[in-house]
C-alpha cells in the first residue's frame, strides 16, 4: 500500500511528463487494437471449424466462378441421388448482379453490387444474419418477407443507401454492368441490420432469372451471354467434417458436373483463397506495423522512465542509505511504469471499444468480402496487456540501472 | 566488548564505534588513491564527536565506513557491537535502518512526500503497525518542534525546517548512532545555531552518540571532542587556518 502510494506520488511529481507518456500509450494502444481486431476477425474467418461447417461449391478452373443455373437444384441437395445419400442441412445459391444508376457515367457512389439469392436464405445461411438477436431477427424477417413477396424488391445496407441518396420505398433502375443489356427496376424494401452488410445489396434471384429468360424475346431469340453462367456459388450447411467430406465426394463423383466441373471447399478455405490477394498487406500489418507500434510504445515509456531515474538518482541513494534494498527501489521504478502503462492502456482500450463499436459503427476497412470490423470483447483486456508488456519492456533496463546507484558516489561531495 | 569470538557483547563502557586499522582506497582512472591509511578510532557511547579536515582528507569516507555505507579494504569496524565491516549489502541495508540515523547537508527529503511521510519512510521497512508508526513519527516531529508542519511538503518549508524534518527522520527508528554530514553547511547562522542546539539536545537528553563531519569551527565547538583528519590519518596539530569560524 505504501509502495503504491509512493508510486502514485512519484507519477504526480511531473504531471506533464506522466501525462504525455500516458497520452502516447492512449494513442498507440487503439492503433494496435484496431489492427489486432481486423487480424483476429480474419483469423476467425479462416479458421477451420469442426462443426456446423459451410461448404462452398464453385467452378473448378475459372475465376470468377460461373456455373449454369441448372446446377443449382442438384447442388443444393448435395448431389444426392440415392435415398441413402447424405443431404446438406441447408443451402443457398449465389448470383451477383452489378448495376449502375446512371447508364452513361458509372461511379462508385451510383453503382450497386447485389447478391441475387433466395430471400429466406438471408436469415438461415448468411454469416451473422443467421444469428441475429431475437428483436433484430424479427425486424429483418419482415424486410425479407417483403423481398420474397416482391420480386423487384431490393435490400440495401445503410451506407449504400446513403451513398446513392435514396430512401426505403424509393424505386430505382439499375443498368447492368456484368449483365450487359439487362436493366432492372427495383423497389427498395428495407435495409440490412447495421454492421457487416452496410455496403451490401440483396435481390430476389427469381427476378434475375426472369430477366435472363425474357432476354431472347427482345434480342432476336439470342440468349444472354451469361444465361448459362449465372450461378456463381452454392453454399451448403453440413453438420460436421465427416458430412462435409461425404457430400464433397458425392459432388465430385457426380456425372452432372462435368462442363464446367466444380470443386467443394470449406468457407474458411474459400476465404483463405480469397485473402491470398491481400497476403502481403495482412503480413505487413501482423509482423511489421503492429510490432513497430509496440516497440515505439516501449521506447516512449523507456525514455520517460530513463529521464525520471536520472533525475532521482540522489533520492534513490537516500532511500538506500535509509535501508531500502536495491530490489525495492527497482520495484518502485518498475511499478511506476507498470501502473502508468496498465491504467492508460486499459482506459484506452475501453474507450476504443466504446467509440468504435457504439459511436462509429465499426471500422470501415474493406478487405475481401468484409467491409466493417468491430472491436471484439476480448480487446477490452488488450490495452491492459499491451500497457503492462510495453511498460515492462521499456522500463526494465532503466529500473535495473537503479540497482547500481552507489550511495558513496552520491555523498562524496565533502571529502 | 569481546571482539575475538565473533559474537560481541556490548556493555556501557565499551566504545559504541570501534575502527581498527581501516584502509580504504579508490581508483581514479589508472591511479590508486589511498584515502584512509590504517586509521583507528574509538567513540564511547553518548559522545558528540566532530570530524574536521581539509577536502579530500577522508572525513566522509570514514563516516561512510562507520555508517555502513561502504566497506574497508582492510581493517575492522564495529558499531554497537556489530561487525559492520563483515556484512554484505543486504545485511548492511537492514542494519542501517535500525542502528544509524543520517543527517545530510542538503536534507535530501523526498519532495513528493509530506514531512510526516518523509519521517515515516524508514519505518516502512520495519514490522510496525500503522498506529505504532504514527506514534513514532509524531514523537520524532515533536522532538524537533515540527508538529504543526506534518502535512507540509519540503518545498513549503524553510531550510532550517527541512533540516529538522531530516533530523526527525534520522531519529525516528531510535538508532544508537547519528551521523551528520555538514548538517549546518546549507543553513544561515540562525538556523545553524538552532540545528546545533537540537543536536546537542538529542545528545544530552536522549544520549544519542553523534559523529558530525564539519568545516565549521563553531559547529565543532558544540561537540565533546574534535578529531582532525589529514591525508587519511588523524592528526594532533591541525592547520586551523583551513577552517571557517562559521
Amino acid at each position: 500500500m505504501h509502495t503504491i502510494r509512493l508510486i502514485v506520488k512519484n507519477l504526480r511529481r511531473n504531471p506533464i511528463r506522466s501525462g504525455l507518456t500516458a497520452l502516447g500509450i492512449m494513442i498507440l494502444v487503439p492503433v494496435v487494437t484496431l489492427i489486432w481486431s481486423i487480424l483476429s476477425f480474419l483469423d476467425a474467418a479462416t479458421e477451420e471449424k469442426a462443426s456446423n461447417l459451410k461448404a462452398i461449391v464453385s467452378e473448378r478452373w475459372t475465376l470468377p466462378s460461373q456455373m449454369p443455373y441448372s446446377y443449382a437444384t442438384s447442388l443444393s441437395e448435395g448431389a444426392s441421388r440415392e435415398p441413402d445419400d447424405l443431404r446438406p442441412e441447408d443451402s443457398m445459391t449465389w448470383s451477383f448482379f452489378g448495376g449502375s444508376l446512371d447508364p452513361k457515367t458509372r461511379t462508385f457512389d451510383n453503382s450497386l453490387f447485389a447478391f441475387a439469392l433466395q430471400p429466406q436464405k438471408l436469415l438461415t445461411m448468411m454469416d451473422e444474419l443467421d444469428s441475429l438477436p431475437a428483436d433484430q431477427k424479427e425486424r429483418f424477417g419482415k424486410v425479407v418477407d417483403k423481398l420474397a413477396s416482391n420480386r423487384q424488391g431490393l435490400i440495401l445496407g445503410e451506407d449504400r443507401l446513403a451513398a446513392i441518396d435514396r430512401r426505403v420505398g424509393d424505386r430505382i433502375t439499375l443498368y447492368g454492368l456484368n449483365y450487359k443489356d439487362i436493366n432492372l427496376e427495383f423497389e427498395i424494401v428495407g435495409t440490412f441490420p447495421v454492421g457487416r452488410y452496410d455496403n451490401s445489396a440483396a435481390m430476389n434471384v427469381e427476378y434475375l432469372l426472369a430477366a435472363l429468360d425474357a432476354y431472347p424475346t427482345s434480342h432476336s431469340g439470342k440468349k444472354h451471354p451469361l444465361a448459362d453462367k449465372c450461378l456463381n456459388l452454392v453454399w451448403l450447411r453440413v453438420p460436421d467434417r465427416s458430412a462435409y467430406e461425404t457430400i464433397g465426394r458425392q459432388i465430385a463423383e457426380s456425372p452432372l458436373y462435368t462442363s464446367p466441373s466444380v470443386k467443394v471447399e470449406t468457407a474458411s478455405s474459400g476465404v483463405s483463397t480469397f485473402l491470398q490477394a491481400y497476403r502481403d498487406l495482412i503480413w505487413g500489418m501482423r509482423w511489421l506495423l503492429a510490432p513497430a507500434i509496440l516497440v515505439t510504445l516501449a521506447m516512449v515509456i523507456s525514455n520517460a522512465i530513463r529521464i525520471s531515474v536520472r533525475e532521482r538518482r540522489t533520492e534513490m541513494a537516500v532511500m538506500k542509505v535509509l535501508g531500502y534494498r536495491p530490489n525495492q527501489i527497482l520495484l518502485l521504478v518498475l511499478g511506476e511504469a507498470l501502473l502508468l502503462g496498465a491504467v492508460s492502456g486499459a482506459i484506452s482500450s475501453i474507450a476504443t471499444y466504446v467509440l468504435v463499436n457504439n459511436a462509429m459503427g465499426g471500422v470501415k476497412f474493406p478487405i475481401a468480402f468484409f467491409g466493417v470490423f468491430f472491436i471484439p470483447n476480448d480487446a477490452l483486456w488488450w490495452g491492459l496487456a499491451i500497457g503492462l508488456a510495453t511498460s515492462f519492456l521499456g522500463s526494465i533496463v532503466p529500473a535495473w540501472s537503479t540497482r547500481s546507484v552507489r550511495v558513496v558516489d552520491v555523498f562524496s561531495k565533502v571529502g | 566488548m569481546n571482539l575475538d569470538d565473533g559474537n560481541p557483547i556490548v556493555n556501557a563502557h565499551d566504545p559504541i564505534v570501534l575502527v581498527r586499522n581501516a584502509h580504504r582506497s579508490f581508483r581514479r582512472g589508472n591511479e590508486r588513491v589511498d584515502v584512509l591509511g590504517g586509521l583507528s578510532l574509538e567513540v564511547p557511547p553518548g559522545e558528540f564527536l566532530a570530524l574536521m579536515g581539509p577536502s579530500g582528507s577522508g572525513k566522509t569516507t570514514l563516516l561512510n565506513l562507520i555508517a555502513g555505507l561502504d566497506r574497508p579494504d582492510q581493517g575492522e569496524i564495529f558499531v554497537a557491537g556489530d561487525k559492520v565491516s563483515g556484512m554484505n549489502e543486504t545485511q548492511l541495508a537492514a542494519w542501517r535502518t535500525r542502528h544509524v540515523g543520517f543527517i545530510f547537508q542538503f536534507y535530501h527529503l523526498l519532495p513528493v512526500l509530506t514531512a510526516f511521510e518523509n519521517v515515516e519512510l524508514p519505518l516502512l521497512l520495519l514490522p510496525l503497525s500503522a498506529r505504532a508508526r504514527r506514534e513514532q513519527v509524531m514523537t520524532a516531529l515533536d522532538l524537533v518542534g515540527l508538529t504543526e508542519r506534518v502535512r507540509h511538503r519540503p518545498g513549503q518549508l524553510s531550510g532550517g525546517q527541512q533540516q529538522r524534518v531530516g533530523i526527525a527522520r534520522a531519529i525516528v527508528t531510535d538508532p544508537s548512532l547519528l551521523v551528520a554530514d555538514e548538517p549546518t553547511g546549507d543553513l544561515d547562522a540562525k538556523s545553524a545555531t538552532e540545528i546545533l542546539d537540537l543536536m546537542a539536545e538529542l545528545n544530552t537528553s536522549l544520549h544519542k552518540t553523534i559523529i558530525m563531519v564539519t568545516h565549521d569551527l563553531r559547529a565543532a565547538r558544540r561537540a565533546h571532542r574534535t578529531l582532525h583528519l589529514d591525508k587519511g590519518v588523524l592528526v594532533t596539530e591541525p592547520d586551523m587556518s583551513l577552517y571557517e569560524a562559521g
